[in-house]
Order: structure tokens, then sequence, then C-alpha cells
């Protein structure tokens, strides 16, 4: 039986859960704590946070909502955003979350994927990377998709994994938010490359998606936002996609 | 007539720009005390809008108001959109222009100008699905298509529109956009005038006396009762005549008889008679005026419906994706008016995001002074080459310029003319703003 986890993603910008589309143009969703709450409620593997402004902003406000939610959810939290530094992923993991995101930091400073996984280990390190599709192979991009990296998502992922990441997102900018699945060529193309877990996202819209997930790549887990936030699905939906493609499902207690 | 000095002669007074120096002059007219909106940030030097075929180098701008508060019209002009206008009223007022205009037999009813980005994208759309007009849509090619733009061009078409695209000569676009730079700092204008000289005259050629632009520009500075109006004035597209009418701060006149210009050439630039609008009966309407206008939300209604895409990357000078992206010489608008005015693209773009209630002013701040005033590189020796003005192409406008080339250091030695002393310092090495936003 395959375990293919499910990870509500919560982009947060100041105090809010916000969306955008094409990691662009974001919208106010809600209290980002009382939506992780439910999600993980309601059958969340893990949940993923990211400061989507920290590294525009060269700040992390991210601390009190990890806080908060690690005092009442006790699924696994990955938290990223503006994490530049050992002494960053320490004060995250001691407000309660399981693991970090790296990403422009790490491609500023691939040294930082190292020094993160000696320290804390690989299972506490993801790199989080932001594809778009450049012709025939995929850009990795930093700042929530702003800015060029110069670096190939293929050859940079090799790199992480080389350097220690014990788990990749590999999102992709074209499809965030539209709902319109998965970029499947590119999830594929990583997991054949790596052999640490892959996380999917950018793009759920239907229980379709997850099933072409499931049937068409090794992904490890697929991240959900858009579908979830405007209520499109619900985890049950999910949860039984991933029941009728023979997948683990965790029971609810 | 004179030639076009070469810049890199130039011999600024330097002693006017040196820190803590007082008493400085100020070009373009521009307010002494430098103010920034307590609402959105926005600088109290930016200028309104003018009526373009004026621009000279000696023009003076009008610029946009602060009320007692330190508040600036474009903020008052939001809060009105929240607070006091009747949208349900003011829907139904759109739906009696259109029946009012509405053709019975699938003939074009109204004219909606646009590139095919967010805010056209929408303002068609709405126009032909929603209230069931049969809008034919025109555009005035931009400069340089980016990819992206051009891509969500073919998109607004194919998502069921009709268009007409006006691409004007390379050699008179580019002449006229060196101009505009070399004379007033202003490599945008050449694009401005086409587009706003464009729909009229297409409702003309085309019998069509309906015409919708997007939002008023009140949404951005100009005097807060402009958006009291659902019409846009003649001035800004309809003249009587060619006397003290300017393109890219040159006199037609002299754009005729000293650069070799034809008045073929010149045509596409030149507004339309007043006469023949007026016997049309052409009423040149803001579709924002009747709904109520959120950039962002025309962003997702235009992704959403046809499939527009945010540009790959960021905008140089700023941190969008979405916002006019679809000219390669746009980078460079915004970098003149962080030199003429202090005023970059980060702060057109987080100061509009604040009063949109999309972000904070707090994160407006922080993202002006991050981005304001980045240098556009990544177009830059392309645009160069598109302002140079070889001999080949331009056998007689060659003459007229001591420097025709265009390059980098031409650029910088024109930059630093256009520096005002008032906004601008320079400590021996480096140039910087006098004033800058302050992080709270």
């Amino acid at each position: 039986m395959r375990n293919l986890r499910l990870i509500p993603r919560l982009d947060v910008k100041m105090e809010w859960l916000i969306k955008g589309v094409q990691m662009e143009g974001w919208r106010k969703v809600g209290d980002p704590a009382e939506y992780a709450k439910a999600y993980a409620d309601a059958g969340a593997d893990e949940l993923l946070f990211m400061d989507v402004v920290a590294s525009l902003y060269e700040r992390n406000s991210l601390h009190d909502i990890v806080s908060k939610v690690a005092s009442v959810v006790f699924v696994p939290m990955t938290v990223g955003g503006g994490i530049r530094t050992v002494e960053d992923v320490s004060a995250m993991l001691a407000c309660g979350a399981d693991k970090v995101a790296l990403n422009t930091a790490a491609t500023r400073n691939p040294e930082l994927i190292t020094d993160v996984a000696n320290r804390f280990g690989a299972q506490a390190t993801v790199v989080s990377i932001e594809a778009i599709r450049d012709k025939g192979s995929w850009l990795a991009m930093t700042d929530n998709g702003r800015n060029h990296t110069g670096r190939n998502v293929i050859e940079w992922a090799k790199e992480a994994e080389e350097r220690g990441a014990g788990e990749l997102i590999i999102t992709s900018i074209d499809r965030e938010g539209l709902g319109h699945g998965y970029d499947l060529d590119l999830i594929r193309l990583v997991t054949e490359q790596v052999r640490i877990p892959i996380v999917s996202g950018g793009g759920l819209g239907t229980t379709d998606h997850l099933s072409d997930l499931i049937d068409k790549t090794q992904a490890s887990a697929a991240s959900v936002a858009q579908a979830l936030h405007w209520k499109k699905l619900n985890m049950s939906d999910l949860r039984d996609t991933l029941n009728a493609n023979d997948c683990f499902v965790r029971r609810l207690t | 007539m004179a030639r076009k000095p070469n810049a890199l002669d130039i011999n600024l007074n330097m002693s006017l720009f040196e820190p803590g120096a007082s008493n400085l002059p100020r070009k373009y007219g521009l307010p002494e005390r430098v103010q920034f909106c307590n609402k959105c940030g926005v600088s109290n030097q930016r200028p309104n809008s003018a009526v373009e075929f004026q621009h000279t180098e000696k023009s003076e701008k009008k610029t946009i108001n602060f009320d007692d508060s330190g508040v600036c019209d474009a903020c008052r002009t939001a809060e009105r959109k929240t607070a006091e206008i009747d949208w349900d009223e003011r829907e139904a007022k759109l739906v009696a222009l259109c029946d009012r205009f509405r053709s019975r037999n699938g003939s074009y009813d109204c004219l909606v100008p646009g590139s095919g980005g967010k805010d056209s994208f929408y303002q068609s759309w709405m126009l032909k699905y929603k209230y069931g007009m049969n809008p034919l849509t025109v555009t005035w090619a931009p400069n340089i298509y980016t990819d992206w733009g051009r891509h969500n061009f073919d998109a607004w078409i194919h998502s069921g529109m009709d268009n007409y695209l006006m691409t004007a000569s390379g050699r008179s676009k580019r002449l006229l956009t060196r101009l505009a730079v070399e004379n007033i700092f202003h490599a945008f204008q050449p694009f401005i005038i086409g587009q706003k000289c464009f729909a009229p005259k297409m409702a003309l050629m085309f019998q069509i006396p309906l015409v919708f632009y997007g939002e008023n520009e009140a949404e951005y500075g100009n005097p807060i009762d402009d958006n009291a109006e659902a019409q846009r004035s003649y001035d800004y597209f309809a003249s009587s005549g060619e006397e003290n009418m300017f393109l890219g701060g040159e006199s037609v006149a002299s754009l005729k008889a000293d650069f070799g210009m034809s008045q073929a050439d010149l045509t596409p630039y030149l507004p339309s008679d007043v006469e023949p609008l007026r016997k049309l009966g052409a009423e040149v309407h803001y579709l924002g005026y009747y709904l109520k206008w959120h950039p962002q939300a025309a962003y997702y209604f235009a992704v959403e419906n046809g499939g527009f895409k945010a540009s790959p990357e960021r905008t140089a000078g700023t941190y969008s994706k979405y916002n006019s992206i679809d000219d390669k010489i746009d980078d460079f608008h915004y970098y003149t008016t962080y030199i003429k005015f202090g005023i970059g693209r980060a702060t057109y773009d987080a100061s509009q995001e604040v009063r949109s209630g999309d972000i904070a002013r707090e994160e407006a701040v922080a993202l002006i002074r991050r981005y304001d005033g980045e240098f556009p590189e990544r177009w830059a020796e392309e645009i160069f080459e598109y302002l140079s003005i070889d001999e080949k192409s331009f056998p007689e406008a060659h003459k007229m310029f001591e420097h025709p080339i265009m390059d980098r250091a031409y650029f910088e030695a024109l930059t630093n003319k256009f520096r005002s002393p008032h906004l601008w310092q320079h400590d021996g090495t480096d140039w910087s703003l006098r004033h800058r936003i302050e992080q709270i």
C-alpha cells in the first residue's frame, strides 16, 4: 500500500492566511491558526506554513502563529519563509515546527542546507523549490516566484539532496492557484532524479488531480491550498480519493 | 534648428547637489517640501495627468493634492469608493448607458481600447458577456512586446474579442521615443499619446460613439473631483490644430522640417479633430465610474476567464508580476519617474495596493525602500539600441543629434541632467534621494 501524505499549505502574510494565483495577487482568506486546526482535525497528515513575504520584506513573522498552532495541532508542521541562518532554524523549531523549508537563503548560500542538516538532521531539513517552466526545462525562482536564481530545477534538486536535504517541496509557479492540476512532467522528472521524498505543490483543483499524481508520479506528498481555502474540496474528499487509489489513510481519532 | 547637444558634455553644477545644501532649485514646478502620504506612502511630488501635446522641457507639473491630515487625493478617492458610492446605482447607470447605445443588429456598439492586460480583459469581458454589448477592442501596440505581453494580448482576443492592432512604424516610434527621452526624459510619452489618440480615431472610422476606458486617473492621484464624472474630457485626445503641438517635446513643425518626419509618419500620433467627434456624439466613459475597480480582482478575473499569465519574474523596480507588463520600455518609464520625481515603480504599485486594501502601509514602505529606483538592467541593451538614431535608418534625424547613439554612458549623463537638486544629493561617489519614506 502506498503512502501519500496530504499537506494543506498555508501561505501567510503578516497575521493573515492569504492565497495568490501564480504566486501573485494575494487575497486574504482568514486566520491561519483557525484554518490549520480545522485541516488537522479533518485528517491532514502534515501542515505547511509559508511566510510568502518574508524574503520580500526581509523579515520573518511566523513565530507567533507557529507557536499558537503548535499548542493546538498535533500533526507535523513544516515552516518556511525568511529562514536565513541556523539560528533562524533553531528559533522556528523551538516554536513548534518539526521541519523548516529553505529556499531563497539556500539558493544564495547552499552550504546552509548542509549546516542545517548537520545540526538538526535531514528529517528537519526541507528545501522548497519554486519552479517555472522555461521552454523544455524548469528554472528555480525565489522570493515567492519573483526572482531568478540562475539554477535549473533538476540540478538544484540533486544538489539539495547531496547537501543533506531530507525532503523537497516542488511547486509549479505556472500552475499555482489555478486549480488545473499539478505539473506532472515536473514532478515525474524530479522524482526520477532524486531519492528523497517529493512534495508536489501548485495546481490541485479536483480529486482527479490527486488521482493523477498518484497514478503518474512517485510523489510522496501532495500539498493543497486554494481548493481547500475556497472550499471547492474538503479533506474528506481528498482522503476518499487516497482510499480509492489504494493509498494509506490515517485514521481520525 | 540647433542640433541636440551632447549630454556627455554637460557640466552639472555639483554644488547644488551637496548633502546639506539649502535653498535648492526645483525642476518641473515640484513642491518644495517632500511629503509622503500618511495612508499609502505616495509622495507629494507625483504629477497629475497632463495634456501630453503641450509637454515640453519647460513644462511645469501640477501634482497630487494632500489634505491637512497629510492624506493624498488618491486615498480619499479610495475611501469614497468604499464608504460613499452606491455601486448598485452606478451599475444601473451603466445598464442605462449601454441600452442607449446598444446595437440591435449585432454591429459594434462600443469601443474598448486596451492592451490585453488584466484591466482591458475585465472591461471588454464585462461589457460583452455581462452587459450584452458588442465591443470592438482596439490596441496601440507596445514599443517592444514582452513575450508574456504578447501571450496575454492573444489570450484576450481569443477569449472572444474582435480587435484592431495598430502597430505604428518602428522608425517613427523610435525617433519620437528618443526625442522624448532626450527632451523630457519620458520614454513612454509617444506610446501614451498614440494610445490615447487611437481609440477616438477608430470611433470615428467605425462611427461608434461610445468608448470605454478603464479606471479614472483620479484613482491614482488626479484631483478627486475628476472621479465625480463618468466621462473623460476631450482635451486629452482631441485638438483643433497642429500649432503649439509637441510630440516627444519637439514641435510638430520641427519634426517635419528638421527631423525628416512626414505628415504620414506623424498622423498616428496626432489627435482627432474635435468637430467630427462632436458631430458623431462621441462619449468617452470610464468603466471604473460604474463598476468598483480593483486591479488585483481584475488580475484574478483575467486569469480565471482568459488564460492571462503573470510575468515569469518580477518587474524591475518593483515586486509585482501582474501589472503593466506588456512593453519592455515600461521599466525605463518608471526609472525616469524615479529620477525626475523621486517616485519609482514600487511606489506606484505599493501605494495602489494599500489603497485597495491588499497590503499594509508598513509593507508598502518596505517594498518601496527595497525596490524603488532599481535600474532596469534586464532589457537595457535592447532599449539603448532602440533609442539609437543610426544614420542608415534615420538619414535626416541622425544629423540633428551631436550624439545620436544611446548607450549606458549617454543615458546616465541624461539621467543626471534631469535630477532636481531639491530631490537628489551626491556624496562624491553616489547619488541618493534627499528624502526617503521612513520605516515605522
